[in-house]
């Protein structure tokens, strides 16, 4: 497993998404670094793949916009020739490319979507390449920060603002104690009916107890 | 990773008419994760002296101790305060003292002379001192801060003025650093009263 090369950029990161009835929630600061340089503080870290399928990136901003665009092409070729592609099936790309690879690439990636067979999923897929479906899933330095919380607030059975309000407080947590992480969330609600983005900018994000 | 970014921090020091400004962040960190969002790095030396103390985290606590103590020993030896020029010389000798091994703190001292003159200057981990007219940075931000202050400071600022560019000054240069921010706090001295103020900031 390889670290950052010198000059590389990195996506320090908090990313999180959550499945529920109707779809899933996806979520992500938005802090690029070199070094200890915050070199982009409104980077988009949710990227399409497909029109209802998204992933989450963190690590290697060069390794993960590398990854993502190629299963963007793969997903593009396999909706001409089959039509519409499944979440678990943009899941499996990414893990291809990210186990293969695994030496020379730094990337930990969140993959949800909508489609018709599953409805929402989320899979979740970690650094060495393991591919894991999940009912929520972190992701990122800042992530860290964070387990005990969302394992204590997350239930299952949770409405659409009820996730979005989840997402957004898990993620300002992270972001405050997290060098790597900051800046504004950026969420999608991905369902049937396509992607509805959400932007919280960093005075709307809510505040818990500093010490 | 260095030495001097393991806690993270920020300092700048500004001139204006018949006044100094002092300001810092209030991070303490291990690295990237945040310890502690209430960890000031200015420290009063005399009524009208600040020093600020940027860098290790621990050598910044023992430090400011050592000059408390150093500055109270001048004032029964000498039974006056010890002005700001004279303090900046002691502060240099006490880093040189350690040349081989040094501090890892880059001190940034601001006051009013005897005569209310305004002074600042910073000094390097060994001691070397750089006297300014304008500003002085310091810490992982000094980049930025450089940035900052060379477009915004102009001179004869006024107290309420100075505090203003100070404030913006340090609040965006840390916007653009993952190991300093999470709060500020600003000291305006004049040379009638001493004004500190903790700002509203970022928590990220």
């Amino acid at each position: 497993m390889s670290g950052l090369k010198p000059g590389e950029v990195n996506l320090g990161t908090s990313i999180m998404a959550v499945e529920f009835a109707h779809g899933v929630i996806i979520g992500a600061d938005s802090r690029t670094t070199t070094g200890s340089y915050i070199a982009n503080r409104v980077t988009d870290k949710l990227t399409e793949v497909h029109d209802t399928i998204y992933c989450c990136r963190s690590g290697s901003a060069a390794d993960t916009q590398a990854v993502a665009d190629i299963v963007h092409y793969y997903l593009q070729m396999y909706s001409v020739q089959n039509g519409k592609p499944t979440v678990p099936l943009a899941a499996s790309l990414f893990q291809e490319l990210c186990y293969q690879n695994k030496d020379g690439l730094s990337a930990g990636i969140i993959v949800g979507g909508w489609d018709k067979e599953n409805g929402g999923s989320v899979w979740n897929v970690p650094l060495g390449g393991s591919l894991h479906r999940q009912p929520f899933a972190i992701g990122g330095s800042g992530s860290t920060y964070i387990y005990g919380y969302c394992d204590a607030t997350y239930r299952d059975g949770m409405n659409q603002e009820e996730c979005i309000e989840f997402v957004k407080n898990s993620l300002a947590l992270a972001m405050s104690r997290d060098g790597s992480s900051g800046g504004v969330i950026r969420m999608a609600v991905i369902t049937e009916k396509g992607v509805e983005r959400i932007f919280v900018p960093g005075d709307k994000l809510p505040v818990h107890w500093q010490g | 990773m260095s030495i001097m970014e393991y806690n993270g921090g920020a300092v700048v020091a500004m001139v204006g008419k018949n006044c100094v400004a002092i300001a810092c962040d209030k991070r303490l960190g291990v690295q990237a994760m945040t310890i502690s969002t209430e960890f000031p790095k200015t420290f009063q030396a005399t009524p009208k002296t600040y020093i600020g103390l940027p860098g290790l985290a621990t050598d910044v606590q023992t430090l400011s101790e050592k000059f408390r103590f150093k500055v109270n020993m001048y004032k029964l030896k000498e039974e006056r305060e010890i002005e700001p020029r004279t303090l900046a010389h002691l502060v240099s000798s006490t880093l040189y003292e350690r040349r081989f091994g040094p501090w890892f703190v880059e001190p940034v001292i601001a006051g009013l002379d005897k005569e209310n003159r305004p002074f600042i200057c910073s000094t390097d981990l060994i001691g070397c001192i750089n006297f300014a007219k304008d500003f002085v940075v310091s810490g992982t931000t000094s980049n930025q801060l450089y940035g900052m202050c060379e477009s915004l400071w102009e001179p004869d600022l006024e107290p309420e003025d100075l505090f203003e560019t100070i404030s913006q000054s340090l609040m965006n240069a840390v916007d653009r650093d993952c190991l300093s921010g999470w709060g500020a706090q600003v000291t305006v001295i004049t040379p009638d009263q001493v004004i500190t103020r903790t700002l509203k900031s970022r928590q990220d």
